[in-house]
Formats: structure tokens, C-alpha cells, sequence
């Protein structure tokens, strides 16, 4: 009772904060540290000069050129992006997609019933304790070494985490938001997209955030065998040629890849879920 | 997986319990009726499939030769070695994670401060997926243990971090003021009252850890070949490539579920049978 009120008293504040105020704290809280960090990575690698560790400033003056100091043609995107990140991220969204669809589907039949459930709930709890990565051989013994096998390894892999979040989400629906939807004359159909399904997603998007940073992981993973392009595979070919500032150029990309994917996903979700924070601010 | 943080809820101790038991019961063995059910009938399809010959026996073997290869290769020193190797490397790897980011967790969730301050760097470094850290590490440790190890700790410590910090971060100031008005020690309220309240967070950080660890060790054995570990055995045999081969590939994968799912249970259970005292206090407030 008295967190709550607190929680209702600290909101209000937030939102009658003055926006210099909101500023500084944001400056305080999150680009302060962040930039603290940097200048300490960059003093440190300069101070104890590392061939392993190249100084910050050294990889982003890298990442400059690597990335864009392509052709006016191709608004001046090197290869790097406009073939090696296009490829990793073709793979990544389409295989995040499709392995995001099945798992909602699959999640869904799991949820609204209960034999389903109890049916498959033995081999889901065994099939996703199996590391997704474990599987990448025999993903390439039955499918070979090209794109197909990457999609198809990446939803794999990815399903796992919508399916068992969606799941979770459609049973904890409850019971008399269906009946109402019954009793309105609602069909089956609808019952399940239009009450089920979205009383559910907030969960479901729970599931999908872990979703896509797994789909980045997984995309590397399969482009580090097999693979002509991909960031995964430029990060074996530097590997291979000792190229450390390369490679360190390239994981500076995933991270910022994996930044702007989780935001991308956050925005969505902030998009689509106006209404159920609005829901619980109000109750 | 990661999303449901808290352990499950206890049964409540409250009076109408013996009843609710004697309810439950039928559904239960209706439950485990149908799981067993749901097994057999995937066994029987992916048996099928596998002998419709619509892919070639050597790449899809009879599952009942998959499940038999699963008992035999248990006979195979060399596996049973590659799996010792996994399993030390995964208990050094959890072990040490914990050993660094407990610690650190702890003093970042002191005080407000260093909390919110510790949150924008930590969630920009972890961004960046352990497994794009392996070709960087094998360079500069070559294919060893530690090589294992150090990408393990970059993956691991982080769910076990942010538990730690928001367990301490949570721990009830009424608490700890009590504590202090008792005479208790600053470094005394730390360790009887923070850490201990603390505790559940931290453990379901371990959990979660624990099978990135398994994850993240079998992943370098795939990927890294030659070193030893069931990865590097997975990878091995599908590199063999005979159906013999293949079938022990098959087995082992179908073993690291088994792992996987050891893991998860043991801990899941130790940390009902130590810390269960947690979601029940916390209920009746």
C-alpha cells in the first residue's frame, strides 16, 4: 500500500520535473558514467600499450574507415555494410521472424490448452535445455552450408524463448475476459486475436526482446563456419590475419547492433503498448 | 527462460492446504499420462520420418538407434572425457563469475549513486554477444581452459551482477535502520541483513548463469573444434561424417539437453531448499 503510494508520489514528480532538471539527470545518470568509462578504457590503453587492446579512440577512427569510406555510389557504405552487415542482418531478421511467428503459434496452442500443455511440456522443457549453438552441426548435416540453414538454424534457436513467453502469456489470461468475449457473441476467431492475443503481449514482447539478441548471437555463430560474407565471417578472416583493430572495429559494430536492435524492439513495443500502461497507471 | 526472475511460488502453508492437495492429485497423473504420451507419440513420428527415407539414413538416423547410441556412448572414454572437460570447465567458469560479480554487485547496490551509475556502461558493454569475443580471446590465450573460462565470465557475469545489485538495492531500509539502531556495524548490517535479504536475487542469478555457461562453454567447442569438450565433440563427429559418426553426433546433442536440464534442476532445487523462506516472508507482507 505505502510502496505504492510512493510509486504514484515518485511518478508525479518525474512528470512535473522541469525539463533542465530531466536533462541533467539523464546527463547524471547515464552519459556521465559512459563517458567516464571511455576516457578511462582510452587512458588505460594508451598508458599500457596492448596489441590486444588498441585504444577506443583508435577503433572508432577505424570503424571510419572500414564502414564508410566507400564509393558516393553507395553513400559512400563500404562493402562492410552494404554486403558483410546487409547479409548478417537479412539472415537475423528473417530468421527472426519466422522462428518469432512459429513460436507465437506454437505458444498460443500451448496456452489455451491445457492437453496441449501437458502433452508437450516434457519435450519443450528438454528440447530448449539443448544449447541452441549444439545443434548448428546438425543443422548444416541436414540443410548444408547456405543461407537456408542459417534462417532455419536462427529461428530454431529463437523460437524457444517466444514460444515458452507466449505460452506463459495466453494462460495467465483471464478466464472472464474470454467468457465476456463469449457471452458478446465474440467468434472462436476473434476470442483468440482479439482478447487473447493481445492480453498476452505483453509477455510475448518479453520473449521477443530476449528473442533478438539471441537471433544476433546466433547469426554470428552460423557465419563463423561455412559462411562467404557476414560479420561473423569477418571476424574469423581477421582472426586468421591477425587483424586486432579489425576485429575490434567489427565487435564495436555487434554492440551497437544489439543497442539499436533492443531499442528498435523497445519502440515497437512502446508503440503497441500504449494502452496497457495507461491500464496499470490507471489501476 | 530469463524473463521469470523470482522462483516459482510455494504452496501456501495456510490451513485449507491438505485439501487442495487430495484436488490436484488427479490432474497430476493425468499430466504426467499425457507428457509421457507426448514423448512416445514424437518418438514414434521422428521414427517414421527417419525411416520414410525422404533424407538419406546416414544424415537422419533411425531415432531408435539415436536413443540406443545415447546409452552406448556413455561406454566411450573419449566422450566420457570431453564431457569431464565440459563440466569443469562450466564449474571453474559459474564458479569464478560468481567469486567476481557478487562482490562488485553488492557495493554498486549500496548506495543510489553508483546503482544508477553502474547501469548505462554495463548495459552498453553487455550488448556485444560473448561468442563475437571468441576469435579476440583464442588469439591472445590460444585453444586452452582459460581461453574457455575468460569468455564464460564475460557472458556469465552480468545476469548474476544486476541480480546481486537489485537484491541489494531492494532490501528493506526498515531493515537495515533497525539493524543499525540495534548497534549493529555498518559491515554488520551488510552481512546480516543485506546479504541475506539479498541472497534469493543473487541465486536466481546463478541460475540463470548457470546455463549460460554450459551454453556459452559448449558454443567455443563448435566453433573452435580441436579444443576438448562436448562441443568439440559434436563437432568432430559431424566432421567424421560416417553414419556412425553421425549417429554419436546426434546422441551427444540430445546429452547436453540431459546436461542442460541436470543443471538447471539441481540448482533450481537448492535454491528452493535454502532459500524457500524467501517468497513465503515476502507473501505476507
Amino acid at each position: 500500500m505505502t510502496t505504492q503510494t510512493q510509486a504514484i508520489a515518485t511518478r508525479i514528480q518525474k512528470a512535473e520535473m522541469r525539463r533542465p532538471a530531466r536533462v541533467a539527470l539523464l546527463v547524471l545518470n547515464y552519459v556521465g558514467p559512459l563517458v567516464a568509462l571511455i576516457l578511462l578504457w582510452q587512458w588505460g590503453t594508451t598508458v599500457a600499450e596492448n596489441k590486444f587492446f588498441p585504444p577506443p579512440f583508435t577503433i572508432v577512427e577505424n570503424a571510419q574507415r572500414l564502414f564508410f569510406s566507400g564509393d558516393a555510389s553507395t553513400l559512400f557504405l563500404t562493402p562492410a555494410i552494404t554486403v558483410d552487415t546487409a547479409a548478417t542482418l537479412y539472415r537475423l531478421l528473417v530468421g527472426f521472424a519466422v522462428g518469432s511467428a512459429f513460436g507465437i503459434l506454437v505458444g498460443m496452442a500451448i496456452g489455451r490448452s491445457i492437453v496441449v500443455r501437458d502433452l508437450t511440456n516434457p519435450i519443450v522443457e528438454f528440447l530448449r535445455s539443448i544449447p541452441a549453438t549444439a545443434t548448428l552441426p546438425l543443422f548444416i548435416i541436414l540443410l548444408g552450408g547456405d543461407d537456408a540453414m542459417r534462417i532455419a538454424f536462427i529461428a530454431y534457436g529463437v523460437s524457444w524463448f517466444v514460444i515458452i513467453n507466449t505460452a506463459a502469456g495466453v494462460s495467465s489470461v483471464h478466464k472472464t475476459q474470454i467468457e465476456m468475449g463469449q457471452i458478446f457473441k465474440v467468434s472462436p476467431a476473434g476470442v483468440l486475436f482479439r482478447i487473447v492475443l493481445p492480453a498476452a503481449l505483453p509477455k510475448i514482447f518479453a520473449g521477443l526482446r530476449i528473442a533478438v539478441t539471441a537471433a544476433l548471437l546466433l547469426a554470428i555463430v552460423s557465419e563463423f563456419t561455412l559462411a562467404t560474407n557476414g560479420i561473423g565471417y569477418q571476424l574469423v578472416i581477421a582472426q586468421a590475419t591477425f587483424a586486432l583493430r579489425t576485429m575490434w572495429t567489427w565487435m564495436l559494430l555487434l554492440a551497437v547492433l544489439g543497442l539499436v536492435l533492443n531499442l528498435l524492439l523497445e519502440l515497437i513495443e512502446h508503440l503497441t503498448l500504449k494502452w496497457d500502461r495507461l491500464s496499470r497507471i490507471a489501476g | 527462460m530469463t524473463t521469470t526472475a523470482p522462483p516459482a511460488a510455494p504452496p501456501q502453508p495456510s490451513a485449507p492446504a491438505p485439501r487442495r492437495r487430495a484436488r490436484t492429485a488427479r490432474p497430476k497423473t493425468r499430466s504426467i499420462v499425457l507428457g509421457v504420451a507426448g514423448i512416445l507419440g514424437l518418438a514414434i513420428i521422428i521414427e517414421i520420418v527417419s525411416r520414410l527415407g525422404i533424407v538419406s539414413e546416414v544424415y537422419l538416423p533411425h531415432f531408435s538407434s539415436v536413443i540406443a547410441q545415447m546409452v552406448l556412448i556413455f561406454g566411450d572414454t573419449g566422450f566420457l572425457y570431453d564431457l569431464w572437460v565440459t563440466l569443469l570447465t562450466w564449474f571453474i567458469g559459474l564458479t569464478l563469475s560468481t567469486i567476481v560479480a557478487v562482490p562488485v554487485g553488492i557495493l554498486l547496490g549500496l548506495s543510489p549513486v553508483t546503482y544508477r551509475g553502474a547501469r548505462a556502461p554495463i548495459e552498453l558493454v553487455r550488448t556485444m554477444p560473448a561468442v563475437a569475443l571468441i576469435p579476440l580471446v583464442m588469439l591472445a590465450l590460444g585453444q586452452t581452459l582459460e581461453m574457455q573460462i575468460v569468455i564464460a565470465m564475460y557472458a556469465a557475469v552480468w545476469p548474476i551482477l544486476f541480480n546481486t545489485m537489485y537484491g541489494v538495492r531492494g532490501v528493506d531500509p526498515k531493515a537495515k535502520d533497525m539493524a543499525r539502531v540495534f548497534g549493529v556495524s555498518r559491515a554488520g548490517v551488510i552481512g546480516r541483513v543485506v546479504i541475506p535479504s539479498a541472497g534469493p536475487f543473487v541465486a536466481t542469478g546463478i541460475r540463470i548463469s548457470s546455463s549460460i555457461v554450459l551454453i556459452v562453454v559448449i558454443t567455443i567447442g563448435i566453433l573452435a573444434g580441436g579444443s576438448d569438450g562436448l562441443g568439440a565433440y559434436i563437432a568432430e563427429q559431424r566432421a567424421i561424417g560416417l553414419a556412425s559418426a553421425i549417429v554419436k553426433m546426434y546422441a551427444a546433442i540430445l546429452v547436453t539437453g540431459l546436461l542442460g536440464l541436470a543443471i538447471n534442476s539441481i540448482l533450481g532445487w537448492a535454491e528452493r531448499r535454502w532459500l524457500g523462506w524467501d517468497s513465503t516472508t515476502r507473501n505476507d507482507a
